[in-house]
C-alpha cells in the first residue's frame, strides 16, 4: 500500500511558492527522484501555485494546500488544492506555438509547460476545492536524457 | 537573479544569473525597458548563468523583443542551457529569439 499523504498549508500567494518547493522537494528527495530533476518539479509547482494565487480567490484571499505521496516505484503523485471559485485550468486553449515574434501572444504557456514535464494531470472539482493533481517520474533522471 | 549590464558598442549586453521566476522576472522586463528608453536597439542577454525560468520569464522576453522589433532592434539570446534551454525548446522559442552559443557569435550579426 502507498504511504499516506504529506500535506503543507500556506496561503495562495506568490510568496508561497518556495516553501511548498522545498516541501516537495523533501518528498522528491525521499521517493528518489534525481537532483537535476528538482528543476522540472519547481517549474511544475510555480506555474500551477501562480494560477491559483491569480485566479482562485481573487479579490479575496484564501489557502492553498499542497500534497504529495509516492506512488508504486516510479512516480510521485502531487495534489494542489484551494477552496476558490471553480476554475479548471486544464481547459485553456493550447497556445499556438507555430508563429513569429511579432504574433506570438506572451502568455500562456505556463500550463503548456506543466503538462510536458508531467506523466500525467487531472483536475476534479472535490466539494467546495478544485483539486489538480499530477504524477511526476522518479525514474527519468540522467538515463532518459542518454538515450 | 542577478543583472549586469555592460555597454557595447553595438548593443548592451546583459548578463544574467540564478532563477528567473514569477516574484523577479518583472525586473529583467523593467531592465530591459530601461535601456530601450535609453534609445538601445540591440540587447544581448548572456544566459550562462541562468539556472530557472518560468513561463514568467517567458513573458518578460517576449514582450521586451515584441518592443525591440517593433523599434527595428532585436533581443539576442546566448549561452542558453540546462532546463532553461528545455523550456525554450518546449514552447519552440528557439526560433522565435535569435539564439547563439557565444556572446562573440552574436556580436558578429550585429
Amino acid at each position: 500500500m502507498d504511504p499516506p499523504f504529506k500535506r503543507l498549508t500556506l496561503p495562495a500567494i506568490a510568496g508561497s511558492i518556495s516553501a511548498f518547493s522545498q516541501f516537495v522537494r523533501g518528498g522528491a528527495l525521499a521517493a528518489g527522484v534525481a537532483e537535476n530533476e528538482f528543476g522540472k518539479l519547481d517549474l511544475i509547482l510555480e506555474e500551477i501555485l501562480v494560477n491559483v494565487a491569480r485566479y482562485a480567490y481573487s479579490p479575496e484571499s484564501g489557502a492553498v494546500e499542497v500534497a504529495y505521496t509516492p506512488v508504486g516505484p516510479h512516480q510521485l503523485l502531487v495534489e494542489i488544492a484551494d477552496f476558490g471559485r471553480v476554475f479548471n485550468p486544464l481547459q485553456a486553449d493550447p497556445p499556438d506555438l507555430s508563429r513569429g515574434l511579432a504574433e506570438r501572444p506572451i502568455g500562456g504557456l505556463g500550463v503548456f509547460l506543466v503538462r510536458s514535464m508531467v506523466d500525467s494531470i487531472a483536475y476534479r472539482r472535490e466539494g467546495d476545492r478544485n483539486v489538480l493533481s499530477f504524477t511526476f517520474p522518479l525514474d527519468r533522471g540522467d538515463a532518459g536524457e542518454n538515450e | 537573479m542577478k543583472i549586469e549590464p555592460t555597454e557595447l558598442e553595438k548593443a548592451v549586453l546583459l548578463k544574467v544569473t540564478g532563477r528567473m521566476d514569477a516574484e523577479n522576472a518583472h525586473e529583467f522586463e523593467e531592465a530591459c525597458e530601461r535601456w530601450i528608453t535609453h534609445g538601445t536597439k540591440h540587447l544581448i542577454a548572456e544566459l550562462d548563468g541562468l539556472q530557472y525560468v518560468s513561463s514568467m520569464g517567458l513573458r518578460s522576453f517576449l514582450s521586451v523583443a515584441q518592443k525591440l522589433q517593433s523599434a527595428s532592434g532585436s533581443l539576442i539570446l546566448c549561452g542558453l542551457h540546462g532546463l532553461p534551454r528545455q523550456v525554450f525548446e518546449m514552447t519552440r522559442l528557439i526560433g522565435v529569439f535569435p539564439v547563439f552559443e557565444t556572446t562573440q557569435q552574436a556580436l558578429a550579426t550585429l
